[in-house]
């Protein structure tokens, strides 16, 4: 569903990633794990086109999208929830999900009518934003937000979601709730890429994970393998 | 040496004995007139420059200051038959209080503020100069009398060699003063005024001073400009003039004195050139040539956008085909303006100068005047001597952005001499907790101390000129300067020559005092061999090893390093570790934050953990390490083993 | 001075002040997408008002059965395509290569465009001021001890009119909250295939837009010629930076405000002052309150 081949990308002049390969295939849940400044954040910002890839392939369900900018990779059907949740602070929580909706709703009336089937099931999902619909995505706590950025990429009803760091700055109650949320999505079919610090609880869930180290792929495997990966096992699973 | 001394130093001599020498072969009024405007617009420039080119901020006043000067000047000869020297001295120094009054506001905030703080500025000038009539005689115009110098009667060539002496004057005193620490500290905070902020300079004062200094000059352009032209209207210092000045800082080259000095020549024969079609044709077909050269080289090269390429061609090719179409250029000054104003500002940047100054520096390789031998490092970072007393005291801290609580009560104490570690997941609020100890955020509550005195809240200039330097997560280097200028620009307590002599050229001495210092630190850390190495040419760690360097040149009782080895491989992680004991070794004491464990381990006497923007654990690495809690937040089990944590954020 | 002439002058001030504020408005649209200001808005709205001006001319000679009143209604329209049509320009000339480059070459080069702009108009146009037919009649009625004339009611009509409706479809349609999103998180919206160049040139449009309106309403109160905004476009910054630029309901109340300061200021001082205020006010509030009196606080990131 989503094939990353020999990428590279950086900021201005340092490049991150040298080279990164990975595969996602249809509902299935990789994991992307490795030490911070390893280059896990800049592949998702170089697979959604946030930054330009400055060689290399990404390919979304047979489609090529590199150098696509991020809004037309998004139309394409890639979600993704951004390191830090990044929601629309000044804008309510409902609006926030409906700009999720962006790619297929109406642009001017009726689109409420037409949200209405994926917003409920955001709601079914995450019971507490159904509370807060009204309030201000700023005024949420971290907690909150960041269902919030899930459900708003669920919202694109997309091919291929990714997420980046869910549980950065979260209490382990929020975490576990998070990685509850993202279990019973795979359990519906979707596919996804998740990036996480807590490389256990990613393993977790995941069918397939890689290990990014200095902006390659080192190893990568199912959890098993990877579990019993001396070199994995020291540096990432304490 | 002497080459370099004859390049630079002679062409300039050249090009003022050159000028200096017109008049006695030239008899004729006309180019005499147009010369001394050539000077007295090279003496505008060159302030604007000041602005435009090394702030980087678009300044619409400096019309505004050539028209106060000339009235101060102007006025006072007139009314109080004040000498020509005190006159121009008064005009600049009228122009300088005003020019800080109006920097002091408007300079607070990047954007668009400062333009429009001058554009009003400008009209308000000008509103002023034609209402004030029992000062300024108002829209009638104001007559002003060339009076003698020292008892002679100016002549027009003793006058207009009065003016090239003044630009002369000028210009070697900015050039000496960009040659050393001013210049480096507005090169720094073009490319990241935090960081300039963080290493104690003070981009806030240095740009109020900047701009204080370049109207001053426009002020004394003013006094000069009422001399020559003995005759005053506030219509004359409009919005048209201050864009035309603007044209020709552009179309010379920003930050460049010789293109200053080209923009003035433009500036001062524009009139003549919209006068005569010919002349004005073959312009516009030149222009033309060289858009259409620069716009198909830079598709070749794939340095320009389509956009940037095709832009200025269309724009000068407008400016032919008006030329032919159009016989009455003088109606039409101003499009022709805004066309070559559009064609240089998208196709050629960086200006005529700039273009040049590129060409010459590939024909002529002068060779840099070699560095001092480095200072001894005890010299430069004296060993410390710490007692084991609380250095650094946090208490209560909190920070919050809209509803997220970045830091949440946070209580601290680092001690004197220790490396302290502070570690914790993504987002628990380490990066917050320094930058509000470093001063770029103000805390929400909360109390900071050093060695018991509070320190300053919410400025990052006056943290570090407290005693507190900082590294980057994100590298903030200054990008456009050498390693050795990197650090240089950070030196504490090595400039101290007063600015008067340092115009004067007399910093010298003291510049190559700072080079020594400055490279003892490089050799500290391993970078002695890159001193003349641009920062953009180095290798990504090379640029994290810089960042400590430069943050050891404020000489610093508290070091704190954000992630100093994020990114590193494994042998310059390894090489890290060293240069940070040896740091500590002279009894710095560092705060680190940090990802890597075995650093942290290695390194830290004390290590904080930090969640949710609370302390979850305080001790020795190897206990913390097996603490519960820490194992849970951050070192890793499943979710589900963990259990509710007494610190989880209340929701809501 | 009798207070009804002071009243008089502070209320014809503060209706004037909302074109201020209608013109500042247009500041905000930009703003809010593009952190971006068009430095020649004046010639926009000058333009503007010539080119409707061009239209009236043209209908009554090409239909001379048709009444003024129906002629303006339907010139309006056209004039406020025009002006967006010149903010497309405007966003794509000076404005889209500075934002790709972050630079802020784009306050010089929309200096540079309407410069342009300003000198075209003096050749086509020409130098002089030219009244501007409108079916609004220039009688006044009394209200409240202080007459109000029907174009000043008209000026009122129009600016809460089409900030009203910019304002509902900011809060009402998708795309209206797309805009918003854009401004709070750029690269956020991009990741929900909102894409922001098409925002900021949405954002130029309706700023032109806003800008013709502007010129549209004024010009039977001031004339039309090629200086008619170079007064006002100074006030208009004025009220942006003092308002702030975030807040539309700010503008109105600092237009208003200032309208009637520099009636008064002309009263009081004298004529050539007028323009002395927002000048003034503008400074003040960069020393007083750099982000605006209804301005948010920016949070600096490393």
């Amino acid at each position: 569903m989503l094939i990353v081949k020999e990428l590279h990308a950086g900021y201005g002049l340092s490049e991150v990633l040298v080279g990164t390969s990975l595969a996602v295939k249809r509902g299935t849940v990789v994991a992307l794990i490795g030490a911070n400044g390893a280059g896990k954040t800049t592949t998702m910002r170089a697979i959604s086109g946030l930054i330009t890839p400055t060689r290399g392939e990404v390919v979304l369900d047979g489609q090529a999208v590199t150098g696509l900018e991020a809004a037309a990779v998004a139309r394409l059907g890639l979600a993704h929830s951004p390191e830090g949740r990044k929601v629309f602070a000044p804008l309510s929580a409902e609006d926030n999900l409906l700009l999720g909706a962006f790619p297929w709703l109406p642009r001017f009336f009726g689109f409420r009518k037409k949200a209405a089937g994926d917003l409920a099931r955001v709601y079914d999902l995450f019971p507490r934003l159904a509370e807060r619909r009204h309030q201000l995505a700023g005024t949420l706590s971290g907690g909150e937000q960041q269902m919030l950025a899930i459900g708003r990429a669920l919202m694109a009803r997309p091919k291929v979601m990714l997420l980046d760091e869910p549980s950065m700055g979260l209490a382990p109650v929020i975490v576990q709730e998070v990685f509850r949320t993202i279990r019973r999505l795979k359990a519906e079919g979707m596919t996804m890429l998740l990036v996480e610090q807590f490389a256990r609880a990613a393993l977790e869930v995941a069918d397939h994970a890689y290990v990014m180290e200095r902006g390659r792929i080192v190893v990568e495997g199912t959890p098993a393998e990877l579990s019993r990966d001396e070199r994995v096992l020291a540096a990432y699973l304490g | 040496m002497l080459k370099r001394l004859l390049l630079v130093r002679g062409t300039e001599f050249l090009l003022f004995a050159l000028l200096a020498a017109i008049p006695l072969a030239v008899q004729s009024p006309y180019a005499l007139g147009l010369l001394t405007l050539l000077a007295i617009y090279g003496i505008l420039l060159i302030g604007l420059d000041v602005t435009v080119g090394y702030l980087g901020q678009v300044n619409l006043a400096q019309a505004a200051f050539l028209g106060i000067g000339a009235y101060t000047a102007g006025i006072l000869t007139t009314r109080w038959g004040v000498g020509l020297p005190m006159a121009v001295l008064a005009a600049g120094a009228v122009c300088t209080v005003l020019g800080a009054l109006l920097a002091l506001p408007s300079l607070r905030l990047e954007g668009p503020q400062f333009a429009l703080a001058t554009l009003s500025f400008l009209a308000l000038t000008t509103t002023v100069l034609t209402e004030v009539e029992w000062l300024t005689a108002g829209s009638q115009g104001l007559s002003v009398d060339r009076p003698p110098l020292f008892g002679v009667a100016l002549t027009p060539r003793l006058f207009f060699w009065l003016c090239l002496l003044v630009l002369a004057v000028v210009w070697m005193a900015m050039r000496n003063l960009l040659s050393g620490q001013w210049g480096r500290a507005f090169e720094a905070l073009r490319d990241s005024p935090i960081a300039t902020d963080a290493m104690g300079v003070g981009t806030y004062r240095h740009k109020v001073a900047a701009f204080a200094f370049g109207s001053g000059l426009g002020g004394v352009a003013g006094a000069l400009y009422a001399y020559n032209f003995q005759y005053l209207q506030p219509q004359s210092y409009v919005y048209e003039l201050t864009v035309v000045l603007l044209l020709g800082v552009v179309l010379g080259g920003r930050k460049s004195l010789w293109g200053a000095f080209v923009g003035a020549t433009l500036v001062a024969l524009l009139p003549n050139l919209l006068s005569n079609l010919l002349l004005f044709r073959a312009f516009a077909a030149v222009g033309f040539a060289m858009a259409l050269f620069a716009g198909v080289r830079g598709l070749r090269r794939r340095a320009a956008g389509r956009f940037q390429a095709l832009a200025p061609v269309v724009a000068t090719g407008a400016l032919v085909l008006g030329s032919f179409l159009e016989k009455n250029t003088e109606d039409w000054r101003k499009a022709i303006f805004a066309l070559m104003l559009f064609s240089v500002v998208v196709g050629l940047p960086e200006g005529l100068m700039g273009f040049a100054a590129g060409a010459l520096a590939r024909l002529f390789r002068v060779a840099p005047p070699p560095l001092p031998p480095a200072a001894a490092l005890d010299a430069v970072l004296p060993p410390r001597a710490t007692r084991g007393e609380p250095l650094l005291e946090v208490r209560a801290l909190h920070r919050h952005f809209g509803g997220v609580r970045a830091v949440d009560g946070v209580d601290l104490t680092v001690t004197a001499g220790t490396i302290h570690g502070l570690i914790g997941p993504n987002g628990s609020g380490k990066s917050t907790l320094v930058n509000v100890v470093s001063g770029l955020y103000t805390p929400t509550s909360g109390e900071l101390l050093l060695r018991g005195a509070p320190l300053p809240r919410g400025s990052l200039f006056k943290a570090a000129r407290a005693g507190v330097a900082r590294t980057f997560q994100n590298l903030q280097l200054f990008t456009g300067m050498t390693t050795l200028e990197n650090v240089m620009v950070a030196l504490r307590g090595a400039y101290r020559l007063p600015l008067p002599l340092v115009l004067a050229g007399l910093g010298r001495g003291e510049e190559r005092r700072a080079q020594a210092e400055a490279l003892a630190l490089l050799e500290l850390v391993g970078l002695d061999g890159e001193a003349r190495t641009p920062v953009k040419d180095l290798t990504y760690g090379a640029q994290r090893f810089l960042e400590m360097a430069r943050a050891l040149a404020r000489k610093p009782e508290l070091l704190i390093l954000d992630e100093p080895a994020a990114g590193l491989a494994h042998p310059d992680v390894v090489r890290q570790v060293e240069v940070i004991r040896s740091i500590h070794a002279r009894g710095v004491t560092i705060v680190l934050i940090e990802h890597h464990m075995d650093v942290v381990t290695s390194l830290c006497d004390v290590v904080t953990v930090l969640d949710g923007g609370r302390v979850i654990a305080e001790g020795k690495p190897g206990d913390v390490k097996r603490h519960p809690k820490v194992i849970a937040a951050y070192l890793g089990t499943t979710a589900d083993e963990a259990g509710p944590a007494e610190g989880a954020p209340a929701a809501g | 001075m009798p207070f009804s002439i002071v009243a008089q002058i502070a209320v014809s001030g503060a209706l004037m002040g909302l074109v201020y504020a209608l013109v500042a408005y247009g500041f905000q649209l930009t703003f809010a997408t593009s952190k971006s200001i068009n430095f020649g808005q004046g010639e926009l709205v000058m333009v503007s008002a010539f080119a409707s001006l061009t239209l009236i001319n043209l209908g009554t000679r090409l239909f001379p059965g048709v009444s003024l009143g129906l002629l303006y209604l339907a010139v309006v329209p056209l004039g406020l395509l025009f002006g967006a049509l010149l903010g497309l320009v405007v966003e794509r000339t000076a404005v889209r290569l500075a934002l790709e480059q972050k630079s802020e070459g784009w306050i010089l080069l929309s200096i540079i465009v309407g410069l342009f702009l300003f000198s075209a108009a003096e050749n086509v146009w020409g130098r002089d001021d030219r009244p501007f037919p409108t079916p609004i009649p220039d009688a006044s009625f009394h209200l409240l001890g202080v007459d109000v004339t029907w174009r000043e009611v008209s000026v009122l009509v129009g600016v809460l009119a089409i900030m009203g409706i910019i304002e509902t479809f900011k809060r009402t349609t998708l795309l209206g909250k797309a805009f918003e999103a854009v401004s709070a998180d750029r690269d956020a919206g991009e990741l929900m295939g909102i894409s922001a160049t098409r925002t900021v040139m949405l954002s130029y449009g309706l700023s032109g837009m806003v800008a013709a309106l502007a010129g549209i309403l004024v010009s039977p109160i001031t004339t039309v010629g090629p200086t008619m905004a170079s007064a006002m476009i100074l006030k208009a910054f004025s009220v942006a930076v003092v308002a702030g630029l975030e807040s539309g309901f700010g503008v109105v109340l600092v237009g208003v405000g200032l309208g009637a300061l520099e009636g008064l200021a002309s009263l009081y001082i004298g004529s050539g002052w007028r323009e002395a205020p927002g000048l003034v006010l503008l400074i003040l509030a960069l020393a007083v309150r750099p982000t605006g009196l209804f301005g948010k606080a920016v949070i600096r990131k490393v």
